[in-house]
Parts: structure tokens; sequence; C-alpha cells
């Protein structure tokens, strides 16, 4: 896999030679390593149980031995990411053609070796057997889509969402390398073998604090709220088929991230995990998934929403990640409870891989077709790129969690973990995991209100510029790569007891219960089922196949009926607008459309607006409105625009101390250095 | 636990309550007309409405695209597979899984979604408009219905309607709890807006200021209007389904002897009429909320079942 990852970096040379065939090389490259990817990832999971496989780094520091070691968790993961890298390959050389088709040879051999190291540090982080290899291939991994980012346009507002993306992602890093060195200090090597021992001698103090920097650091990563502001500017900055694998995977590296810390590395030996670190996780998830969807509802930027959903998704997934830390070791319904919400959160995180992935790869060919990605502009495009339109809504059903596609499935496995969590504890604390569930399903209607508004402005009616009008569908390279995942939509989700197995090696591995399959697929791979009491008695259970079996059934059958009873004509005609000849601008806007929405949240929104008239003389006279709207993000207004005003008051007031004169900056050093002295000077007796 | 529901009866379940949606809103139309003091249209109207639109041509607008043709097929289906979720005359689960309160949830929504990205394809104001409202409305219905089948799903440990039944079944009324009486009053607060009635949506009228369900379907015609008007008229009767399935489980059969079968369809009607008369009070005796007033509305039950929610599981 490395070899095939490096050869599409080493083929990007061929650029000083030919710029179309280093894209194609380097892509078919990615292409190879992926397929590797999945080989590899399917052999580990469908294998022996228990089986990992190891492989130690040729030594390249003195002081720590690298290795690459594959578990369950680490396949899984791989899996996730090769799926999505399979599409974004073969899509991408077809749109960095269309979309920059004047680019010179020199920026496409940087996108393909960036895109190259990119796919390739995502699948050894989830491979590092070590701290060292981990945290490298992190870094590489947050350079190389740096460089994406800032490599698409050049202009200032890429290079801005690129510097911001730099400095929280720089930040996270720090936490974690904080949590990463205080265990390898402890452990003396680097490996993960070696820190789960040291780990396991720790105070539940420090464990804790481990815990929560590290956490810090990869929600950082995974944007998760109030640390996503620049999630909504980094991803629809990128080429498409990177905003892809950004979203789609590389905010799922930050889950793996925190899952193998929770469950792996700093998991107590026997006793449940501590009960603040769950709470947090969920509480963190519920508000992350409610607010990511309300911000996205307001986005006209078709790219910028969809990063607003990955928010909400990554919030889903949370939910799931947290019910499991709360719900393990501590004996309910016989550990299956646990194991349910852990199934949940990982195939939440296969599917949002799978449609978050087709969305971007679809907004990415209307946005080679019409150089426009704020929705406003577009409509009509139904008619013009039917395959990319039909994948578009495919992705919008799964994501709205509506059946009978994939989203539907994590969610109610999900659903069912609240469910049978809250009948479990009870108490305040049941309580607050239901309203968690009545949030989700907050989050699924709002999601369905945002893809209908994003679907319907973007695709259908009349086009409202030439832009629009003048589209066509997308080269054939592209259609397939978004088929591919188009049909990973439509598997988990009519079939997906048949990707239970897949789950089986992670949950048993990270739970040390039983697996996804035992629990959820209990009754046959055609029926989930999920039990909500300890006795199991009444286990709630629904066949996807047999819905959709009769979705299709009672469609066929309503198709005779819309053919109507006898045979009556058709015919065409210009809509109803009020007796005016209709124009694109009858057209229902996406402000318009969710506008209901914002006034009703309005407090969440710190909505700003500005009306300006030319009248003629008269009030009533009205030539010109000028209107502006904006919505503002919490946070942002909230955290980041107070801590800037911090800092710049601070500066401020260091600015008058700093006179200029070299004596006093060294009496300033030379007093922190004793200062420091004091403080930490202290050796070990 | 009782016997398990065949899968023939499921489907005849699903095809009696297909059959019954246009009586049901014939009923209230009917109901209506009595409190205001007109004689009203026949109890069949409906029915005849629906054929005679299927007899009809079709005007479509010139702008649409290839979706809009497949729109009501598709809503018709979804709405239709989420009335074989629904036990009518028996209960218990189905003899394989089909789906639970939750799976019917999803597919009204994926009805509603389907209705609202169709309102979208003829390009007019009024279709977006009625889709903007609907989509407005529908994120603050679902949290709360889904709380009400929660407050009774903790109870029973499950959320397949038919088992849920079975679990309350026996010990019907005497078995109330203050929790029941809360998720009921929610679920009370929440019809009319999950059929679309009086003083969320009005039925009546296609004045762009009151409609919001309507404003969806102007431009479908002939019989696409058929097929739409027939989801709505289903939804409405597996809305009433959903209601009687999680509180009124009496007269379920247990059994699969036909008088069983028969006590359970008399008590179904019984209690369909029950709520028939319910939305026809209502939309008698109050006017249409101003859209903005509805969130307020809606949070009464939400209160409701929130308090409901609270009781049971403190």
């Amino acid at each position: 896999m490395a070899a095939c990852y490096g050869a599409g970096a080493l083929s990007s040379l061929l650029a000083w030679w030919s710029g179309r065939l280093a894209l194609g090389v380097g892509h078919l490259a990615a292409l190879a390593g992926a397929v590797v990817g999945l080989g590899v990832s399917l052999g580990v999971l469908l294998g022996d149980p228990g089986r990992t496989l190891t492989q130690p780094l040729p030594v390249v520091f003195p002081f720590a031995r690298l290795s690459l070691s594959v578990d369950g968790l680490s396949a899984y993961f791989l899996l996730v990411i090769s799926l999505v890298a399979v599409a974004a390959s073969i899509y991408g050389p077809a749109y960095l053609r269309a979309h920059s088709p004047d680019a010179g040879p020199a920026r496409q051999a940087a996108q393909v070796v960036a895109l190259n190291v990119f796919l390739g540090c995502m699948a050894f982080v989830c491979c590092a057997g070590d701290a060292l290899s981990f945290l490298l291939c992190w870094e590489g991994m947050t350079l190389a889509s740096y460089v994406l980012v800032v490599s698409d346009d050049r202009d200032g507002e890429n290079a801005r969402a690129g510097l911001l993306y730099m400095v929280m992602a720089h930040g996270g890093t720090a936490l974690l390398l904080v949590a990463f060195l205080a265990l390898t200090e402890r452990a003396g090597a680097f490996d993960f073998t070696a820190l789960r021992v040291a780990a396991g001698g720790l105070d539940s103090a420090t464990r804790t604090t481990l815990f929560f920097l590290a956490l810090g650091g990869f929600a950082t990563k995974a944007g998760v709220v109030p640390l996503h502001v620049w999630l909504p500017r980094a991803h629809p900055a990128a080429p498409s088929h990177v905003s892809a694998l950004m979203s789609g995977v590389m905010l799922k590296v930050a889950i793996y991230g925190i899952l193998r810390f929770a469950f792996d590395l700093l998991a107590p030996a026997v006793e449940p995990l501590p009960s603040s670190w769950g709470w947090t996780v969920l509480v963190v998830g519920t508000t992350s998934a409610v607010l990511g969807v309300l911000y996205a509802l307001q986005q006209h930027d078709l790219k910028r929403l969809l990063a607003f959903h990955s928010v909400e998704n990554i919030g889903i997934i949370l939910i799931g990640v947290g019910l499991a830390m709360i719900l393990w070791r501590r004996e309910i319904a016989g550990g299956a409870l646990a194991t349910v919400a852990l199934t949940a959160a990982l195939l939440h995180t296969v599917n949002h891989a799978a449609f978050k992935g087709l969305l971007f790869l679809a907004a990415g060919s209307v946005l080679c077709r019409t150089h426009v990605r704020n929705m406003e502009e577009l409509g009509g495009l139904a008619r013009r790129m039917p395959w990319t339109a039909g994948l578009f809504l495919l992705g919008a059903i799964a994501i709205s969690a509506l059946p009978p596609l994939n989203g539907f499935v994590s969610e109610w496995l999900t659903f069912q973990a609240l469910l049978g969590g809250a009948s479990h504890f009870r108490g305040p604390a049941g309580l607050s995991i239901v309203f968690s569930a009545a949030m989700l399903a907050l989050t699924g209607g709002l999601a369905a209100a945002c893809f209908a508004k994003a679907f319907g402005v973007t695709f259908l009616g009349r086009p409202r510029t030439p832009h629009a009008e003048h589209a066509t569908e997308a080269p054939p390279s592209m259609i397939a790569g978004m088929v591919w995942l188009g049909a990973v939509c439509v598997a988990l989700g009519v079939a997906p007891g048949y990707a239970m197995r897949l789950l089986d090696a992670p949950t048993a591995e990270l739970l040390h219960g039983p697996g996804a399959s035992a629990v959820v697929t209990a009754r046959g791979p055609l029926v989930l089922s999920a039990a909500l009491t300890p006795s199991g008695t009444n286990a709630t259970a629904i066949s996807m196949t047999v819905v959709a079996a009769l979705l299709i059934a009672l469609t066929a059958m309503a198709w005779v009926l819309r053919r109507g009873l006898r045979r009556a004509p058709q015919r065409g005609a210009p809509t109803w607008t009020c007796g005016m000849s209709p124009t694109a601008r009858f057209d229902y806007t996406a402000t318009a459309f969710a506008k209901p929405l914002r006034l009703i949240f309005a407090t969440l929104y710190h909505l700003r607006r500005e009306v300006i008239r030319e009248t003629a003389g008269t009030p009533y006279v009205v030539r010109r409105i000028h209107y502006t709207g904006e919505v503002m993000d919490l946070a942002e207004t909230q955290i980041y625009h107070r801590v800037e005003r911090g800092i710049s008051g601070l500066s401020q007031a260091i600015r008058a101390r700093s006179t200029g004169r070299i004596h006093g900056y060294i009496a300033f050093v030379l007093g922190a250095l004793f200062v420091a002295l004091l403080l930490f000077g202290v050796g070990p007796r | 636990m009782t016997g398990e529901r065949p899968l023939t009866l499921v489907l005849l379940e699903m095809t009696l309550l297909v059959l019954l949606g246009p009586l049901v809103t014939g009923t209230i139309q009917k109901l209506k007309a009595l409190l205001q003091c007109r004689q009203g249209a026949g109890l069949l109207q409906p029915y005849h409405d629906i054929i005679k639109l299927l007899r009809k041509g079709t005007v479509q607008a010139d702008t649409t695209s290839g979706f809009f043709r497949s729109i009501p097929v598709l809503v018709l289906a979804a709405t239709v597979a989420a009335g074989a979720l629904v036990p009518v005359v028996r209960s218990g689960p189905p003899a394989f899984p089909l789906g639970d309160a939750l799976m019917l949830l999803g597919l009204l929504a994926l009805a509603r979604f389907l209705t609202a990205v169709g309102a979208f394809d003829a390009g007019g104001a009024f279709g977006g408009m009625g889709a903007s409202r609907e989509m407005t409305i529908a994120p603050l219905v679902e949290p709360v219905l889904m709380m009400v089948v929660f407050s009774t799903a903790v109870a029973a440990g499950t959320t397949e309607l038919g088992a849920l039944a079975a679990h309350r079944g026996a010990s019907w009324i005497l078995a109330w709890r203050a929790a029941d009486f809360l998720g009921f009053a929610a679920m009370l607060v929440l019809l009319p807006a999950e059929t679309g009635r009086i003083p969320v949506d009005n039925p009546d009228t296609h004045l762009e200021l009151t409609m919001l369900h309507e404003g969806m379907l102007l431009e479908h015609s002939g019989p696409g209007l058929g097929c739409m008007m027939l989801a709505s008229h289903t939804r409405q009767i597996v809305a009433f389904g959903l209601v009687s399935a999680l509180f009124f489980p009496v007269g379920l059969a247990d059994g699969a002897g036909v008088t069983g079968l028969l006590l359970g369809a008399g008590a179904f009607v019984a209690k369909i009429l029950v709520l028939a008369t319910w939305l026809a009070l209502v939309e008698s005796s109050y006017a249409k909320l101003r859209f903005f007033r509805v969130p307020q509305y809606l949070g009464i039950g939400f209160v409701c079942a929130l308090m409901a929610l609270a009781l049971r599981i403190l």
C-alpha cells in the first residue's frame, strides 16, 4: 500500500513531462492503494477473530522502534478510508481537468502529491502501532490537507481558510502531543503495548486529565462544536473529491483516536470508565448535532452547507460513542447495550463516509459544470444533469435518516441504545439520555428540511442564471465515482445485517464482550434487533430488507394507479403565477425557504439584517431594494471573538511595557528564568 | 406475550387502512358540517373525488423535471408502507419483523420530504412557500411525537407497535397512570399538526396565507393529485392508528378467531370515530393560528410529553 501511495507521489515527477499524465497516474496509484487497503482491512475483519497484523518498520530514529499494527478497530477505519478513497480517485482526474483546465503542471503535480500523501497518512494513522508514527502520520495528514485546501483557487479566502485550519489543527496536535508524551515518558517506549502497560498504573485523576487532553486534540480535528469554526471554511475550499475525503474520512480518523484512547490505551483494567468521560462526549455530541444542522440550514453555499452537516453527523457518532462509554462494564443488559451503542456509532461512521462523500462529489459535479457554489444562482439542474441530481437525491435521503437508506439504520440503532440506557438508568441521568434522543429526532427533522431546500433550490425549478442554464452532465468517470458510493449507501440501507459481520472484530476487541452481529443480528442477517430491558424478552426488531421490498411492491402498485383509470390526455402548460408570465424569479429561494426556522431559532443565530431602499421622491415608489442578511455562528461571536479581543488587549498591555531598551528585556528574561527554576527546577532526589 | 400476527393479516390490515382512509376524511367533513349547521357533502365524497381525479387527464408545468411524475407514486407508497406497521385488529408483533414506531415516523417523514421536494419542481412561489412551512413545522412535531412514543416504550421495553399494544392490552384504562394521561394530552395536541388540520393547517382552502400541505399539491393534477390525496387520507388514518395502538389497545384480539378479529375491527372503528370527532370539534371551534404562533402551540405538546417522560423515568 505504501508502495502505491509512494508511487503516486513520485508519479508527479512526470508532471514536468505532461500534467495530464501525472494526474492520471497519480490517481491510479491512489486507487491501487485504496484497493490494497480494502483487501487488508477485509482480510483482518473477516479473518480469525482477535488476529492482529503487525509489521515492524525500518529503523529511522535511533530512539524508537516504529511498527504498524492492524487490529479490528484499525482495519475497520482503514475500510472506511479505502471505500471513499476508491470513489475519490476514480472521480479526481476528470474533476481537476474540468474544474481548472488552465492549471499549470506544477499545481497539478502538487495536488497529486498532496492527495497521495494525505491518503497514505490517513491510512497509516489508523494502522500505527506506536505513538511516534501515529503523530508523524497525523501531522502529515494535516499538512497534506492544508496544501490541498489552498491549492484550488488562488484567492484570499482560501488562504485565510487554510491559515485558520493550520492554527486550529496544530492547537489540537499540541494537546495530543502532551497526552502522548506524558504516556511515553512513563512507559519509556513508544509502542502502544508499552503505553497500555504504563497507563495501567495511572491514578484516576491523571487518567482523566490525559483523556480530556486527547479528547480536546481529537475534537478539534473532528470539528466538534465549539471547535468547529475551521471546518466550514476549510472543507469547501479544497477540490471537491478532497472535500469528500476531508469530510467523509479525515474527521473519522479523529473518532478512531477517541475510541483508541478511551477504550484501549487509557481504559482501566476492570472497572468501568469514569462517568465524566462518557457524559462529556454525549453532551458535546448532542450539542454538535443540533447546532451543526441549525447552522447548515442557513447556508446557501452548497459545499459549506455540506461541511456544516459534517459537524452534525460527527455529533451523532459521538452520541453513540459517549453512550457506549457510559454503559460499558456497568453490567447493563448483559453488556449488550454498550455493544449496540458502539455498533451504532461505528455504523454511522461508515454511513456518513458514504453519503457525505457522495454528496460532496455531486456538489463537485455541479461546481465544475457551473462554477457556482451559491445555490441561489443555480436551479433547474435536474433536467440538465439527471445522473448527478438523482445521486444527490439519494444522498439527501440517506443523510436525512429516512428509510430505506443507510442513515436511518444507524440512527435507529442509536435511538434504541439511548432508549435502553434511559430505561436502565432512570432518574435524572435517564431523563437526560432521553432528552438527547429527542434532540436527535429534532436533528433528523431539521436535516430533512435542509436537504429539501438544498436539493429543491439547486436542482429543481427554473435555472436562475446562465451558468445553471448552460450546464451539462458530468463526465462518466465522475459519475462512476458517485455511483460507487451510492451503491454503498443502498447496500448498507437495504441489507445492513450483512455488514454487521465487519463490525464484530472492532466491537468485540474494544468492549471485550459479544460482537455486533451476536447482539444486533441475533435473528438472522435480515433482521436487526435490540433489547431494551435486561431480560431481553421484548426485543424490538425491524427488517430493512422487507420494508424495502414492501416499498418497491407498493411503488409498482401506485404506479399503476398513477397511470389513471383510462387513457386520458396529458399536456404541459406554464406554471400558474397569478396571471403573470413565469420567470425564474418566482422560484422560492433558499433564503426564503429557511426564513421560518431562522425566525424560530433566532436566538441561536445572531441575525444581522440590513435593507436599503432607493425611492423615487415618494416613499411609495421604490426603485430598488438592497437586502443583506447574515447569520453569525454563536461559537464565533461568543467564544472566538472574545478570545481575540482578550489576546489583542493583552498584547496592547505588553506593548506598553516594551520600551525598546535591551536592558529591560534582559531583566525580563532573567526574571522569567529565575521563576521557572524556582517552580520546576527541583530535580529527582 | 400474545401470538404473532401472520404476514397475510398485516397486509390485510394495511389494505383496510388504505380503503378506510377517505371514509375517515368524509366523516370528519360531515361532522364539521353538522356542527356548523350545514348539510355537508356525503360520507363517500372523498372516494368520488379520488375516482374522478384518477379518470382525468394531466396538466403538468413545463418546467418540471423527470422527478415530478414519480413523486405522487413514491409518496403514496411510503405512506401506505407506514400503514403496514400499525396493528389494526390484532395485537402482537408481526410474524416476520417489519418495522417499529420509529420506522413508521421515518416513512411518514420520507413521504413528507418527497412531497416538499416535488413542490419545488414546478417553480412557482406557492409550492416553495408550502414546502418551507411544512418543513418548518415537521422538525418541531417529530421530536415531540418521538417523546410520546418513548414514554410508552420505556414502560413496555419495545418500540414495536404490535408488541407495545400487546403489553398494554389486557389491563387497559385501569392501568392508566399520570404519564399516560399526559402523553395522551400531548398526542391530542399533535394530532391536528400531524394530520394537517386547524389550528396548524387548513385542509379546506387554497389561500396562500393559510395553507401548508395544500400549497405543495397545487401543481399536481389528474391521477397524480389523486395519489397525493389518497396518501394524505392514509396518513391521517395511520396517525389515528398510531394513537390507538399507543393508548387504546383495547379490543385488539389476542387469538386468531374470527369473532375476535371482528371485535377488533369494531373496536378500531369506534376508536377512529372518537378521534375523528375530536378533530371535527377542534376544527369547528378554533381559528387557524398565525404561522409563528404554531411553535408555541406545539410547545404545549412538548411540555406534556416531557412531563410524561419524566414521570415515567424518574
